[in-house]
């Protein structure tokens, strides 16, 4: 629904909402005081959501350079005294995870919670990862809502947990219960007022000697699982096959069933407590069992942990069959290891492993779309939006590699400009890992001078993943004098996950003025020379960049343009526009560079003149196509 | 000869991997692909298509010799050392200021400008910049032309000014240019005339003053340059058959030209054309008298500045010494037959002379005895 409805007093009303809306109101329901975040699908809308209401329910939101620094702040207010939330995608728990696996032994004082949302399908990341491994590598619980009503509930829930164990709790959501919309009850707000200080004596310490506590807190933990509300059976009480579900894989299996009209004999078995499990309430269901199916997302963690239960106690409870992933009996068409699952998916596992038939429903209507449009509707190829400054970093990348010819490797890492890897980002990336990890892998690579390396090495870097994890790897090229171009694309926004604020733009999350970070001071108290150019002069930006690959030692080019995408908003767009009479069309020879080649979505073909066009709905009028047509065919008009 | 059947992927492959660029420019900025940086043109992206102008246009990708002459001059040539000429002369500039900044007798310099302020052409296509730091230029005005002058040695790409200027839409441009550059232009008219509009440049190109040119040198030669003049400013380089002189602010010195034979750039040792057969004018060196410069006229429109200009008292005209062109045309069969039956290279796979052959060895033969 809206910002309207999380912060709703009307206890008891039903509201939709977002699941990362109801993870944002069970925080406020829960009486958090701060929360921080470094911006990550499909969480990303958790923390501003937040910041919008920090006024309100007084709490203090922000974005923190990167997630440890988050996940820090966040345990310094539970120190205090002061309930606290840090929300990050799964790859973000990576980055917190040194302090998490600490975190651990010090424990904690008020309630902490880790929303860490896991993309299956990798929607919007470059892989699939699955946070409880990292949890439970850290000690700590996770708890998985089912639905978005869940989402609310076990987030307030997970506050007290954290309190009682004095441990961080994660919350896992998935990208189908962070981005989907439904039915929450809300629940009562708490008092305003809180109170931070941490005494002389209290202490957090992280010492090796206090595993065996933190282990018992853990044990506790398991105990409480045991009488969860939130961990559920449905089905005949003695059902010798059950399928075992967490998260919205719960929902899927439950359709399934239902469709498959099995509810009569198979039992249903909701875990929420996937980390540590609710042992004796497994265990019941297990005595009686002989066959058990597992559907969850990412990876085999829930499966595994009850296979190993079953294994504990092989003497009560008889033979299993156990499907799942380990077994390759659930699993999409990528199989069982990666991609989402849906209900169609879970049906058809569960059919074939209980023999019970399952006819996917057809859509009569996508059939007759299909043969609408003659079945030749092209593929939607990756691209970057219309205007992109990336773009043109890319193509003037790409130029001045290709001028200098030294075969120089090109470095990237995640972000919008991930694209630079694929057809319509030129092909130029040749690394893409993880944030800043090209930056790393330049450093590296310009110090194999002695084994006879000796092309140049490019890495390219977001503005924000610059301030999150660039300057330890600049400071050690610096340092051990690797030769490397870092070459930081400066759209002035966090762009890929939703034009969240970074320390570069001297502005908060709540919104609130602050003095910028300049990333030319950063790198100049580095002692690293850079230069400054601005991409969307594509000319003058190969010259700089071919000058600065002829250079040696560690340096830095700031290719700085505002994201089309924010750049106009609020304003009218200059007007970008082909003038058909000059453009030659298949006779020019460029081979419809601007529609098929240079690939902004705004460049296209007009098939009836058989000449270029701009899609003028779609256009962010930067007019460097204009700059690059070798007709002159492009005309731009600026608007003031 | 099928000029059009072959595309970029073949240009790379036959003329930019094998060291075959003369880096004349002509492909560089005709479309989105190729671009130059400093002497070295690049493909930048692969275009996809199977057939385009920039193996058409490249100098190195076919001439057939005798159907250029045909296209240029309307007939074959009787002259196989020097091609069609209307008259050769020793030629100079008679502005002084041009004859200081000038090669020799500044006669380039001087024509190209005076064929500016006539209006008979709209700019001039040039190699500008120092000696070691050459750079591409279009001049429109006689004063820009004055600030090219002297000669560069290396392989300036200049032709893509014309792609630029077809693209601004300019017309009638001078352009000056080594043999290679001249070839080029030539076979863009050429594609033209086959096929209008195809080559956008064609339209843009008026008079060609070729240059002589026996070799021209990579870009190492401009690091030679900068150790050999020290911290002082180059001014001038000239390459006379005693040595590279080298002239900074602070003085003159000559040394073994032995020492840039290791810069002559692997493409130019393959080329029969050292005196800009294809051109309206050419000009050159007399190896005889730095005052002066060899002038070939060669075209109408090449003889009507010529006769213009020593009317206006831009240039004064001698006729060639008749003991010195025997030893002109010597040079240019010399090279013609290295390249075409000598041990020095494979023979030129860019290059058709046909029945051409008998003669340029009869010619030479006679000038042997």
């Amino acid at each position: 629904m809206s910002i309207f409805a999380v912060a709703l007093d009307q206890p008891g009303r039903s509201v939709v909402m977002t699941g990362n809306e109801a993870v944002a109101r069970g925080a406020i329901e829960a009486g958090v005081g701060y929360a921080a975040c470094y911006p990550g699908s499909p969480t990303a809308e958790v923390l501003p959501t937040l910041a919008q209401l920090g006024d309100k329910f007084n709490l203090y939101a922000e974005f923190s350079s990167n997630e440890k620094v988050a996940i820090e702040g966040a345990a310094a207010a539970s120190f205090a005294g002061v309930r606290s939330l840090t929300i990050c995608k799964v790859d973000g728990f990576n980055v917190a995870l040194d302090f998490a696996t600490a975190v651990c032994y010090s424990g904690t004082g008020a309630g902490m919670v880790i929303m860490v949302g896991d993309d299956p399908s990798a929607h919007s990341s470059v892989k699939e990862e699955d946070c409880r491994f990292l949890a439970r590598t850290a000690n700590l619980p996770v708890l998985e809502p089912a639905s978005v009503y869940e989402a609310k509930e076990i987030t307030r829930f997970a506050f007290d947990l954290s309190e009682k164990i004095m441990l961080p709790v994660v919350v896992r959501c998935t990208t189908r219960i962070c981005h989907a919309s439904g039915n929450v009850t809300l629940g009562e707000l708490p008092p305003l007022e809180k109170k931070a200080a941490v005494g002389r004596d209290r202490k957090f310490i992280t010492n090796v000697m206090f595993a065996p506590f933190m282990k018992s807190k853990l044990k506790n933990a398991a105990a409480m699982a045991d009488t969860s509300p939130f961990n559920l059976y449905t089905g005949p009480e003695d059902a010798e096959r059950v399928v075992v579900a967490c998260g919205v894989s719960f929902a899927y299996a439950a359709e399934a069933v239902e469709i498959l009209g099995l509810g009569g004999s198979v039992g249903l078995i909701k875990i929420t407590n996937t980390w540590p499990l609710p042992e004796n309430f497994l265990l019941k269901y297990l005595r009686q069992a002989k066959e058990v199916v597992f559907t969850e997302e990412v990876d085999s963690f829930l499966e595994d942990g009850v296979m190993t239960l079953a294994a504990k106690h092989w003497e009560e409870v008889s033979p299993i069959k156990f499907y799942g992933k380990n077994s390759g009996d659930v699993g999409g068409p990528r199989g069982p290891y990666a991609g989402e699952l849906d209900p169609d998916i879970v049906a058809g596992c569960l059919g074939k492993i209980f023999g019970a038939a399952y006819a996917a429903p057809e859509f009569p209507r996508i059939k007759e779309a299909w043969e609408l449009v003659g079945y030749s509707m092209p593929g939607r190829e990756l691209a970057l939006c219309a205007g992109c400054p990336h773009r043109a970093s890319f193509w003037a990348i790409k130029t001045a590699v290709e001028l200098d010819g030294r075969e120089a490797i090109v470095l990237g890492d995640i972000g919008c400009y991930t694209l630079g890897l694929v057809r319509t980002g030129y092909g130029l990336l040749q690394s893409v890992h993880c944030m800043g990890a090209g930056v790393g892998l330049a450093g590296g690579l310009g110090k194999l001078g002695r084994f006879g390396f000796n092309q140049p090495v490019v890495a390219v870097v977001g503005d924000s993943t610059f301030f999150h994890a660039v300057p330890p790897a600049l400071i050690n090229a610096r340092y051990n004098q690797s030769s490397i171009l870092c070459v930081i694309l400066d759209n002035e926004t966090t762009a890929m996950t939703g034009h969240q604020p970074h320390p570069g733009l001297g502005v908060t999350a709540s919104g609130k003025t602050s003095e910028k970070v300049e990333i030319e001071s950063v790198l100049g108290g580095l002692g690293i020379p850079v230069a400054v150019h601005d991409p969307y002069d594509v000319e003058g930006t190969v010259d700089v960049v071919y000058r600065l690959l002829r250079e040696s030692g560690p340096r830095a080019l700031i290719l700085r343009r505002a994201c089309a995408l924010v750049a106009v908003k609020g304003r009218q767009k200059d007007r970008v526009y082909v003038d058909q009479e000059k453009c030659a069309g298949d006779d020019c020879g460029c081979a419809r560079f601007c529609s098929r080649v240079f690939a902004c979505p705004a460049n296209i073909w007009d098939g009836q003149r058989e000449k270029a066009r701009i899609d003028e709905a779609v256009c962010n009028g930067c007019g460097v196509c204009a700059s690059l047509c070798p007709r002159k065919a492009i005309v731009v008009e600026r608007t003031v | 000869m099928n000029y059009t059947a072959k595309g970029p992927g073949d240009l790379k492959k036959e003329v930019l991997d094998q060291e075959q660029c003369l880096s004349c420019g002509l492909c560089v900025g005709m479309c989105p692909y190729f671009k130059a940086i400093r002497d070295r043109a690049v493909m930048i992206h692969s275009c996809g298509l199977k057939e385009g102008r920039c193996y058409r246009v490249c100098p190195r990708t076919g001439v057939d010799a005798r159907e250029m002459d045909k296209t240029v001059f309307g007939g074959e040539r009787n002259d196989q050392a020097l091609g069609f000429s209307r008259g050769v002369y020793f030629a100079r500039a008679l502005n002084p200021e041009i004859s200081r900044a000038g090669q020799y007798g500044g006669v380039v310099t001087a024509l190209t400008a005076f064929a500016l302020d006539q209006g008979i052409i709209s700019g001039a296509v040039l190699a500008g910049g120092n000696p070691a730091s050459p750079e591409t230029a279009l001049a429109k005005t006689a004063a820009g032309v004055v600030s090219c002058a002297g000669s560069k040695y290396t392989a300036v790409p200049t032709l893509s000014s014309l792609n630029r200027a077809a693209r601004d839409g300019m017309e009638n441009l001078g352009v000056v240019g080594r043999p290679c550059q001249i070839t080029a232009v030539r076979k863009g008219q050429q594609a033209d005339l086959e096929n209008p509009g195809a080559v956008p440049f064609a339209g843009s190109a008026g008079l060609l003053v070729g240059l002589f040119c026996f070799w021209s040198l990579n870009p190492e030669f401009y690091g030679y340059l900068r150790e050999k003049s020290g911290n002082n400013e180059l001014v001038k380089v000239d390459i006379p058959i005693e040595g590279v002189t080298l002239t900074t602010t602070v003085g003159t010195a000559t040394r073994p030209v032995d020492e840039i034979r290791p810069y002559i750039r692997e493409a130019c040792l393959s080329c029969i054309d050292c005196t800009s057969e294809w051109a309206d004018l050419s000009v050159g060196s007399t190896e005889f008298d730095p005052a002066w410069n060899t002038l070939v006229v060669r075209s109408g429109a090449g003889q009507s500045l010529v006769s213009e200009a020593v009317e206006k008292g831009v240039i004064e005209i001698k006729p060639y010494p008749e003991e010195r062109l025997p030893i002109l045309r010597q040079a240019a069969l010399n090279k013609k037959m290295r390249v075409l039956e000598g041990p020095e290279g494979p023979g030129p796979g860019y290059i058709t002379v046909g029945d051409y052959m008998g003669e340029i060895r009869k010619q030479w033969e006679v000038l042997q005895k």
